[in-house]
């Protein structure tokens, strides 16, 4: 029986270890397999003429050069070297979870950029679309508390009254615009299929390195909102400056 | 008998568990961040970019679109259509402009960017921004959700000529120090010697093609001493102006009232103090000269010292008051 339950143990911990690998080859569906192979054919071309020439033209755009018709230079001559330019958002599936009227629901998603010490950059946000059901039920952009708590796609507002509806976020954290100087302030999102221009919501000037800062989504619906599944997509580009 | 069953039980749930993890994060970086090039009508190049995936495994989109600058501190408005004679494509064997690929976490993909510009393209500047985007995924069924669609670019500055030589026309917007105080609505520049004063640099490029400064501010104080402060050289776009930053005396802070200006001077300040600026725009260049002034005088420490001189005196006067009584 002990030979049997430790044979178990060592049975649960060896599939313990074997189960991530698991999740790694669950990871590679068949379509990630043709991918692979279409790296490693990448891979061989590495050292094929045809590569040799990307690189070396990589490494010239390094510096700067000068041949007959043409001259590059990459990166930024101020900064001395290449240095990546990096974003992350901590989680691209914001679930607002099962709304209901008159109780205020959040989520949050954490936006970082990476660029070095003297980086210049811009992250701009917008929507799709108003937050809306497959049926075309939708959730208008918020206006905040309204009066003269209007809030517009480039002004946050206070937004705390339970009887005011719509959809919108707050900003905290490093480089945002300084109207969200409050967990209460919020701002409807520019929608793109209303024909409205992304807005900044981080930027600086003359630091990049790890800037951090957290996207607060709230949505708020009346008691006759339609019941339904709302859901948009949020377009978040980052770009460095030129 | 129960042991092992909790445990076969136990085990089978880790399996499920494991499968049922979903990909959240992403995280993207692109390198270069920049790519400044002069080229002749009739010429192609070609560029090797990196992006590496940090984040969870991703379907991502390669596209081009053009640029225009916002406003003067350098950022960008991205068009919603591509403009321009400028032909893009990639080299790459497995994948091709706005067609999806994937990445691997960890995973590094060469971009190969191919830039060619047809013969009797107008001479000029073409500004693009490379972009790489991710493809929403995820179903949180039943539930309310938004979906982040990310993307990073890399921006691209293009001068069309046939000589090579690029069209310099720069001239100075401002150059001034940022003084709060106003008599009659006139600006005095007027700062006590403590104070952080914030100088601040506008240039205008007219000319054709994209301009980059260099050179320096200098600040000469009253004993005649010389203090540089080096012109960072970020590029001016075509019929743009921009603001221009110095490699500064105290790091710009976050507060709004110093957020525009180019650079800050800190340390102590005495009497009048004169700025010069001197501006080329790289090699045989003409110089743009600018001058600005300000005075600076102990404020602060004068009315401490004069109030701990009343202070003082009243102290004296009934001590004496006291002994005379």
């Amino acid at each position: 029986m002990k030979k049997i339950v430790n044979f178990l143990f060592f049975l649960f911990f060896f599939l313990l270890f074997f189960s991530t690998t698991i999740f790694s080859v669950n990871m590679e569906s068949s379509r990630f397999k043709i991918e692979s192979a279409n790296t490693s054919i990448a891979s061989g071309e590495k050292s094929s003429s045809n590569y040799k020439l990307s690189d070396t033209i990589g490494q010239i755009a390094a510096g700067e050069f000068s041949s007959s018709g043409y001259v590059v230079k990459a990166g930024f001559q101020y900064i001395h070297s290449i240095i990546p330019f990096r974003f992350s958002i901590s989680n691209t599936n914001i679930n607002l979870g099962t709304l209901l009227p008159n109780t205020p629901a959040t989520a949050t998603t954490v936006l970082t950029v990476y660029f070095g010490s003297a980086g210049q950059y811009q992250v701009t946000v917008a929507e799709s679309h108003p937050l809306k059901t497959l049926s075309n039920n939708t959730i208008p952009d918020t206006n905040c508390n309204g009066g003269s708590e209007t809030c517009t796609e480039s002004i946050a507002k206070t937004w705390n009254l339970s009887s005011a509806y719509g959809f919108g976020y707050n900003m905290s954290g490093d480089d945002i615009p300084s109207d969200f100087n409050s967990s209460s302030k919020f701002r409807p999102f520019p929608d793109l299929s209303a024909s409205e221009n992304p807005v900044v919501i981080m930027s600086s000037n003359n630091v990049g390195k790890n800037r951090q800062a957290t996207m607060t989504f709230k949505v708020n619906i009346s008691s006759i909102q339609p019941i339904g599944s709302y859901q948009t997509v949020i377009n978040f580009i980052a770009t460095p400056s030129f | 008998m129960k042991k092992i069953i909790i445990i076969i039980i136990f085990t089978i749930a880790i399996f499920f568990i494991t499968i049922f993890v979903k990909a959240q994060q992403v995280s993207l970086s692109i390198s270069p961040p920049l790519l400044e090039t002069i080229i002749k009508p009739g010429k192609s190049i070609m560029i090797a970019y990196n992006l590496k995936n940090f984040g969870d495994p991703v379907y991502l989109l390669v596209k081009v679109v053009s640029f225009e600058p916002k406003d003067n501190l350098g950022n960008i408005r991205l068009k919603k259509e591509f403009e321009g004679p400028i032909k893009f494509s990639l080299d790459n064997a497995n994948i091709q402009l706005e067609n999806p690929f994937f990445l691997k976490t960890g995973d590094d993909q060469q971009i190969l960017l191919r830039i060619r510009v047809p013969e009797n393209t107008p001479q000029g500047d073409y500004y693009y921004t490379l972009i790489v985007e991710t493809i929403p995924s995820g179903n949180l069924n039943n539930n309310s959700a938004s979906y982040a669609k990310i993307s990073i670019g890399s921006n691209i500055l293009i001068t069309v000529t046939d000589s090579g030589i690029v069209d310099i026309k720069p001239k100075v917007v401002i150059f001034d120090v940022l003084s709060k105080i106003k008599i009659f609505n006139q600006k005095i520049n007027i700062f006590d010697s403590f104070d952080k004063i914030p100088v601040v640099l506008i240039l205008e490029n007219r000319g054709k093609n994209f301009i980059k400064p260099e050179g320096e501010i200098i600040l000469k104080n009253i004993f005649g001493h010389k203090e540089k402060y080096k012109i960072i050289p970020k590029n001016i776009l075509s019929q743009s102006q921009r603001l221009i930053e110095a490699s500064s005396s105290s790091k710009i802070s976050e507060k709004i009232e110093f957020k525009n200006s180019s650079f800050i001077l800190s340390g102590f300040f005495i009497g009048k103090n004169n700025l010069s600026a001197e501006i080329f725009f790289g090699e045989n260049s003409p110089k743009i000269f600018a001058k600005a002034s300000f005075f600076a005088f102990p404020f602060k420490l004068i009315s401490i010292i004069t109030i701990f001189l009343l202070i003082s005196l009243e102290i004296i006067k009934k001590i004496k008051k006291k002994e005379e009584s």
